[in-house]
């Protein structure tokens, strides 16, 4: 049965890739990992390998054609003369039409499996902007579609004998948040100093009064942060294709050290738990993470963030802002210094200095 | 697994004593029925470590409201719990 090989996602902001130059023909045996084309985008030049072994069939676009991304580039087969099932061409066109997607929303829809159909649109087209403002509203995020080998020969490898070797699911996806925070967010940083002795007698009768194993310090401030993020909205917001999108539930992203694997993960609805409620969902996501067995509501969908490296013992830590998360707090408290630090990282399209002073600073006190 | 109790103790101050490590500590002297987190050798996120261990070394899914001093809080009631659970 023929298989396809569709167009690579190179980077987040290029839907359209252009084909530079096809190594291979039709009829040609390719093994996994040869290399069979060159693509182009606005930054780069990659090289696109075979995912499987097989005979190319047939070739669905030329050189210099522009392709959607998920696009079918060309099929192929275990045996050299099987059919080509029918198939959209891939070329990239602007069409007309009423209520139809766009070629850059149809191919953001094809890449995330959704059906244009179920997405609410704009105006008389499904534009990519509805696309992405349903993806924010329901905690949608792009897979990140880095080939498996994407040094283009363009592209000169550091001078030093090494290997180049893929990266795995947590890389990539630290990949995808560290390449949102540099081409998307206009990432900013502050922090203020507070004294943790009032927090640490909260959550210590917390504690004695709950009978908990864990400290409730962290969880204790995560929901506070929650509570402030609800009574100002404005803080829950990112920006999607140059407008402002108001999240409506505040989804708190809580970072969780598994091993040596970093979890975002994700307490949703955090707003409308109670405290006990909220502590006991925050402790079932940061055992799941420790189980590796989060599920993709548990690490998707972040509004807000909260981290912390009090345990490191680090004075400071900036933290990179996750796809379309305008807000994380780094809690840190140096061993023996008697004070504590809440720094936020945040993006200025969204808040101003202003916002998360005066939030840092009532988080900085316990609830009375 | 060993449902030995004198086991299940020797197995839990172990992994107790193994997360402290981690920590720079040496909490060979933690005492039967010292209270875990007031001991000072492992921090919250050590204790969780524990507690999943705990879950996959017995078999033993927990509750989140289960997770509490009463119930996991020493190395004595740790073994109760598991011998209770399993009994």
């Amino acid at each position: 049965m023929a298989f396809a090989l569709h167009a690579p996602r190179v980077n987040n902001n290029d839907d359209i890739v252009q084909v530079i130059a096809f190594r291979v023909g039709v009829g040609d045996f390719v093994k996994q990992g040869d290399i069979i084309l060159d693509v182009e985008t606005d930054k780069a030049i990659v090289e696109v390998a075979a995912e499987n072994e097989g005979y190319v069939l047939k070739l669905m676009c030329a050189v210099d054609d522009k392709v959607a991304v998920g696009g079918i580039l060309l099929w192929q087969g275990e045996s050299a003369d099987e059919p080509v099932p029918e198939a959209p061409v891939a070329v990239a066109a602007e069409g007309g039409g009423n209520a139809r997607p766009t070629a850059k929303a149809r191919a953001l829809l094809k890449e995330l499996g959704l059906d244009a159909a179920a997405l609410p649109a704009s105006g008389e087209r499904l534009t990519l902007a509805d696309v992405e403002a349903y993806m924010a509203a329901h905690g949608i995020q792009r897979r990140d579609h880095a080939p498996a080998a994407t040094v283009s020969a363009r592209e000169s490898l550091p001078d030093v004998p090494g290997e180049l070797r893929d990266l795995n699911a947590e890389e990539r996806g630290m990949l995808l948040t560290v390449s949102w925070h540099r081409d998307h967010a206009a990432a900013t940083y502050l922090e203020v100093e507070y004294d943790p002795k009032d927090w640490e007698a909260h959550a210590a009768a917390y504690a004695s009064e709950n009978k908990l194993m864990l400290s409730p310090l962290l969880p204790l401030l995560a929901y506070r942060y929650v509570q402030l993020v609800k009574a100002s909205p404005r803080l829950n917001a990112t920006v999607v294709n140059g407008k402002r999108f108001q999240y409506q539930p505040v989804n708190l992203g809580f970072t969780v050290q598994a091993g040596e694997t970093l979890y975002l993960t994700v307490v949703r609805d955090a707003d409308t738990l109670d405290t006990k409620p909220f502590i006991e969902a925050l402790g079932e996501v940061q055992r799941h993470a420790l189980q590796r067995k989060l599920s993709r509501e548990e690490t998707t969908g972040a509004t807000i963030a909260f981290s912390s490296m009090a345990r490191w013992n680090v004075s400071r830590h900036i933290p990179i802002l996750p796809p379309y998360c305008s807000l994380m707090i780094a809690h840190a408290a140096p061993k023996g210094s008697g004070r504590a630090v809440l720094g936020a990282s945040y993006d200025h399209r969204v808040l101003s200095g202003f916002d998360v002073a005066r939030l840092l600073m009532e988080l900085a006190k316990p609830p009375v | 697994m060993n449902l030995d109790r004198d086991a299940i103790k020797a197995a839990v101050r172990a992994k107790v004593i193994e997360l402290a490590k981690n920590l720079g500590m040496d909490a060979s002297d933690i005492g039967d029925d010292d209270l875990i987190p007031a001991t000072g050798y492992v921090d919250s996120a050590a204790i969780l470590e524990l507690v999943v261990w705990y879950e996959d070394a017995y078999q033993m899914p927990l509750k989140q409201e289960e997770i509490n001093i009463d119930n996991l809080g020493s190395i004595n009631s740790m073994t109760d719990f598991v011998l209770k659970r399993k009994g």
